[in-house]
This record gives C-alpha cells, structure tokens and sequence, in this order.
C-alpha cells in the first residue's frame, strides 16, 4: 500500500466520521429539542423522557451498536443491516438524550419569565416556543452542544467495532496492510483531536460572547 | 433464560472486571485529576502549559485510539511488551484524571478564590490552605459531575473487548456467538449496565444529599 493510497482512506476515514457526526448530531437535535419542551411544558410527559434518557445515556454505546446490527439486524436487515446507518442511528439516539438534557438547562437558564411575558402579548404557547423560547434557548446551550459534537466525532470511533470506515477503522486497516504499528494509530489520534477541538472551542466563546451581547 | 444460566461463570467475571477497570479508573483519576487541578491553579505556567496539553489528548481522541496506541504502539516504538490489562487500567485512570481535573478545578476557583486570602490571612500556608480549606469542600461540590465521569467512565470501558479483555462486553459477545441467540444476549447485556449505573447514580445522589454544602450550588 504506497502513500496515496493510505492518504486515499484517511480521507475516506474522516468524510465518513464527520457524516455519523454530523447526522446523528441533526438526529440527536430533532428529538432533543421537542423532548426538553415536553419536559418542561407537559409534566404528565416527564416520565416517559426521563426514562428515555436514562435508558440511551446509562448503556455503552458499543453494546448498542452491536445490540443493533447484529441482534437487531437479523430480524430487520433493514434498515439494521446497514452499519453506516446504524451506528448514526444509535449515536443520534444517544445524543437526542444527552441533549434534551442541555436544552432542559437552557430553558431554565433563560427562565418562566419569558414563557409569562410571550403568553400575555397573546402569543399563542406554541408561537412563544418557537418565536421567543427557542432562540434564546440556542444562545444559552452553544457551549453543551459544542462538547456534544466533539463527543459525537469521539464517539463514532466505536463504529470500529461494526466495521464502519471511520477513521479508527481506516487506520487499523493500514496497519494490517503495512505492518507499522505506530503512525497509522498517531495520525488517527491527532485528526480525532483536530475534529473536535476548534468547534467545541469556537462555540463556547460565540456563546458567551452572544450572550454577553443581549445582556442575557 | 437457560442460555444465560449455563453462562453465569463467564458474566459474573466480565462484570467483577468491567468494576474493577471503572473503579480503579475513578479512584486513581480522582487522586491524580486532583494534583493536576492544583499544579493547574497554582503550579506557574509551564506546568500549565504541560497539563493543558495532557488534558487536550486525553479528552480529544476516543477511548479505543488511546486503548491501541498503549497496546500497539508504545511497546513497538519502545521494544516492550505491555500487558493489555495493565494498559487498560492505566489508560481509563489516565483518561479519567484529564476530565476530573476539569471538574476539580472549576470547583476550587469558582466558590474559593477569597478562601485562600482567608487561609493565608489566619496564618495557614499555601499547601494548608488547599488541603485543609479548599480540597474538603472542592470536592463535595464536585459529586453530581463525578457521578457523570461514572457513568461515561463505564460505558467507555466497554471498549476494553475490543482488545480481547474479557470484560461484561466480551462476556456476552461470546454468549452471542456460542449459544445462537444474538439479539437476547445483547439486550441482557444492555440491561446489565443500565441496572448497574441507575444503582450507582442513585448512590451518588444520596452521597450528595448528604455531603452537599447547603446553599452553594454550581455546575461544573
């Protein structure tokens, strides 16, 4: 295996890490938003996301994964059969957990004040999330949704084990190919490190920075 | 239910391992986790500098990339062999100590910056103070994110099958393969780690209830 061919599944390695990422991250939002307002504003409700979350965040993601594709997979190979798909399925699960519980703090963080003030302009309760609530909210949560996209690249490491071409993937191949133990192994930690250290970074100071701004 | 039964052996070892790596990782973690929050805080900033790049490698890559560059290549670039359970242990301590650090850390300067000027100013030492003064109380505040390090701490030893370390993963990984019944051992594999840490988040809840200091609450 010469050098552009290694560079040639590096690069693989990391469009395909970024994609689990980026998917179940969208994923983990479209459920976890919804799910910290139905906390909040349904109580009859409470129950049933909490032991959601407890169920998502208290199983390793690893056994997930292969609790998935191989033991759901072979009554439904489809769409379980697909590793690609599953590993973003079971991390975007995991995250919609992970973050109903950051936007839960953030609705508190931005308080019932504003739910009041938005409900008597005559804003319907519906109008009041989406116009007045969710905006802020964003604001107040940049921080716990930046360490959550980093924790999504780290975590797409265990698509390893279901032979996902991520970057950990990518790299033990061309060990087994070139027989060099150490650089392919190097290289993957420091791209690992280089996806989620800037974002996690960059969003936590336009946080505060927003927040500082609107006098929040 | 018999499949499980026949196994009891081969997952009550995965178990008392998967316990063992998790408690010697939060334990050991928490003892070194807390010299780097002090050498952070106060150590001048060379040592801060050095730490900063500890934590930025063990809280940047996954578990499993930080698992085989112990295995593979640290005994290749220096001509020894590492045992992997001894890697293992090591690398979840070491793993451990870069996130408590963070915790630890913003525990001791958000609530105490005036309590070193009160140590000093009663007589204490530098070292005193924070033995005596801040750690006590840095480190009751810092129960509810420890209980989380727990957590993630056990589900991230999950990986330890990977490398063949008979483990609760790898237990059920070879009663998966043995007995046929792929999906079944999953799940109970599943069920056992969401009892095992929703019985130990409990206990730091009450550990926490008791040790809270009334009146200061903050996320770290």
């Amino acid at each position: 295996m010469d050098l552009v061919q290694q560079l040639l599944y590096m690069l693989q390695g990391i469009s395909t890490t970024l994609l689990i990422s980026i998917f179940s991250f969208l994923l983990g939002l479209t459920i976890g938003l919804p799910l910290a307002f139905i906390r909040t504003y349904e109580r009859g409700f409470a129950v049933f996301v909490d032991a959601f979350e407890k169920v998502f965040r208290g199983i390793p993601e690893l056994v997930l994964m292969l609790l998935f594709y191989r033991g759901v997979g072979l009554f439904l190979a489809f769409p379980f059969g697909d590793a690609f798909f599953t590993a973003t399925f079971v991390l975007g699960l995991r995250s919609a957990a992970n973050q109903s519980q950051i936007f839960k703090g953030a609705i508190r963080g931005v308080g019932e004040e504003q739910m009041v003030a938005a409900r008597s302009l005559g804003l319907s309760r519906l109008q009041s999330i989406l116009r007045v609530m969710i905006p802020q909210v964003f604001i107040f949560s940049t921080p716990g949704l930046g360490s959550e996209y980093a924790l999504l690249v780290k975590d797409s490491s265990y698509a390893f084990v279901i032979g996902v071409p991520v970057i950990m993937e990518q790299a033990d191949r061309i060990r087994k190919a070139t027989y060099d133990p150490v650089i392919p192994y190097i290289v993957a930690a420091i791209l690992y490190i280089l996806l989620t250290f800037p974002l996690a970074t960059w969003l936590d100071t336009w946080g505060s920075r927003k927040k500082k701004q609107l006098g929040l | 239910m018999s499949f499980l039964a026949e196994n009891l052996p081969l997952i009550v070892d995965g178990f008392i391992l998967t316990i063992e790596v998790t408690l010697f990782g939060i334990f050991a973690g928490l003892g070194l986790g807390t010299i780097l929050a002090i050498g952070d805080i106060y150590g001048g900033k060379i040592v801060s500098t050095f730490i900063r790049f500890y934590v930025e490698f063990f809280r940047g890559s996954p578990i499993i990339v930080q698992l085989f560059i112990s295995v593979y290549v640290i005994p290749a670039m220096f001509q020894t062999l590492i045992d992997p359970i001894i890697a293992g242990f090591l690398v979840f301590a070491l793993n451990s100590a870069a996130y408590q650090k963070g915790y630890i850390k913003g525990a001791m300067q958000a609530v105490f910056e005036d309590q070193m000027q009160a140590g000093l100013s009663v007589g204490m030492s530098k070292p005193q103070t924070i033995v005596y003064v801040i750690l006590p109380q840095a480190l009751r505040i810092v129960i509810p994110a420890w209980s989380n390090e727990f957590c993630s701490l056990t589900k991230s030893t999950a990986a330890l099958s990977i490398l063949g370390i008979r483990d609760l993963t790898s237990a059920f990984q070879s009663i998966a393969i043995r007995s046929f019944r792929v999906l079944e051992a999953w799940i109970m594999c599943a069920i056992l780690y969401l009892i095992w840490i929703t019985i130990m988040t409990k206990i730091f809840d009450i550990v926490y209830e008791k040790k809270k200091i009334p009146g200061i609450e903050i996320s770290v």
